[in-house]
């Protein structure tokens, strides 16, 4: 009978700290999912399965770290997984250094629909590899470099050094008379 | 560096793209996690097909052929199918699943995944599709150590053996293939991992 109310009181938890985290970083995982896959359908089913694998991994959650880069971990996790098993060949994924020094097609010209400019960026992040992509999502999240460290599993030095690339590539590919990206 | 104007600045173009009120309830998941049970379930039955197949063959080999080395080759194939699908299966369906992995960073999971695709493309390759072609070697050895009489035999056989080429050049080239990438992308995260040491 303990067993039985220890369990119900566990599932409680796991639903409890679940809806927290879905109701905070619902939006959030949204735009990670974006980033990972262009199909719609296919996205959808990416977002289900981080919602899934979400709620599972609260049956584990000890606090070790925080609720916010728990939730990126799985998702970036499950995403990664699913790059892997969507794209059988890396060879036409690329890396930040790749970047910088791959041309830009659109000349560095920022469209007056921001709808273009959302479908260019997240076209820019599908190119990386999963693990730059983590590194660039986190800073479009506002993320400072000891979270996206935490994340990642890179050195604060690593990050901040692909953060600046990043701002770079961003600030060439967006910019607009001569203006940069922060 | 200068601020962006708030249109222009990729934060704020991503932190504002529009998103989809998501439909996900506790219901929808618990649903999800009954069809990953019986995912699993299909996905086992599905890759014991192949194994199956060498056994039927293997067996119906050994006891059609007179041929005791081609007999001797069809019990091997049979044995190693057999043996394959307790090696194979050994820890295949128990692989961290990503939700089970919160407490590693990204560096160590996306190594550990394509450790585990590497891994497991070896152990496809030894404990599935070798049986597969000690089969059907042991099928064609008559025509191998037959000589000049068993011509005829082989000339009706190359539709079959061309396609068999075929299937091995995928196997092989290709894929081999796949496994160079992923060690270079091994190597490289290696590398970051060290960077990310010092």
């Amino acid at each position: 009978m303990g067993g039985s109310e220890s369990i119900s009181t566990g599932e409680a938890s796991q639903d409890h700290l679940y809806r927290d985290a879905a109701d905070k970083y619902g939006s959030a995982l949204e735009r990670l999912a974006r980033a990972y896959e262009v199909d719609p359908e296919k996205r959808r089913d990416l977002i289900q399965e981080i919602h899934f694998q979400l709620w599972r991994s609260f049956q584990r959650f000890d606090a070790r770290c925080s609720t916010r880069t728990w939730v990126y971990r799985v998702a970036h996790h499950v995403a990664a997984s699913h790059v892997l098993r969507e794209r059988r060949t890396f060879s036409n994924l690329v890396n930040l250094e790749e970047l910088e020094t791959l041309p830009d097609k659109d000349q560095g010209q920022f469209a007056a629909d921001k709808r273009i400019n959302l479908e260019r960026l997240s076209m820019l992040i599908q190119q990386l590899k999963p693990l730059d992509r983590q590194v660039i999502i986190s800073y479009l999240e506002a993320m400072d470099a000891i979270s996206i460290g935490e994340i990642t599993g890179l050195s604060p030095a690593n990050v901040a050094m692909r953060v600046n690339r990043i701002k770079n590539i961003l600030a060439r590919r967006f910019r607009e008379g001569g203006g940069h990206a922060e | 560096m200068r601020s962006d104007p708030p249109g222009n600045d990729p934060r704020t173009i991503w932190q504002n793209q529009p998103v989809e009120p998501s439909t996900m309830t506790l219901e929808t998941i618990r649903r999800k996690a009954r069809e990953l049970h019986a995912k699993t379930r299909r996905e086992l039955l599905g890759s014991i097909a192949t194994p199956l197949a060498v056994v039927v063959f293997s067996a119906l080999g050994a006891a059609i052929f007179n041929d005791p080395l081609q007999r001797i080759a069809f019990a091997l194939a049979l044995a190693w199918a057999l043996a394959g699908q307790y090696f194979l299966h050994r820890g295949m369906w128990f692989a961290t699943l990503p939700g089970d992995a919160a407490l590693i960073s990204g560096l160590e999971f996306y190594r550990r995944e394509i450790e585990r695709r590497r891994y497991l493309f070896h152990r496809v390759l030894r404990w599935s599709i070798g049986p597969v072609l000690l089969a059907i070697g042991a099928l064609l050895l008559p025509i191998v150590t037959g000589g000049i009489e068993e011509r005829g035999a082989f000339l009706k056989m190359i539709p079959f053996l061309s396609l068999l080429g075929i299937w091995i050049a995928d196997v092989f080239v290709i894929r081999m293939r796949g496994q160079r990438e992923l060690q270079r992308e091994i190597e490289e995260l290696n590398g970051l991992e060290k960077e990310s040491r010092l």
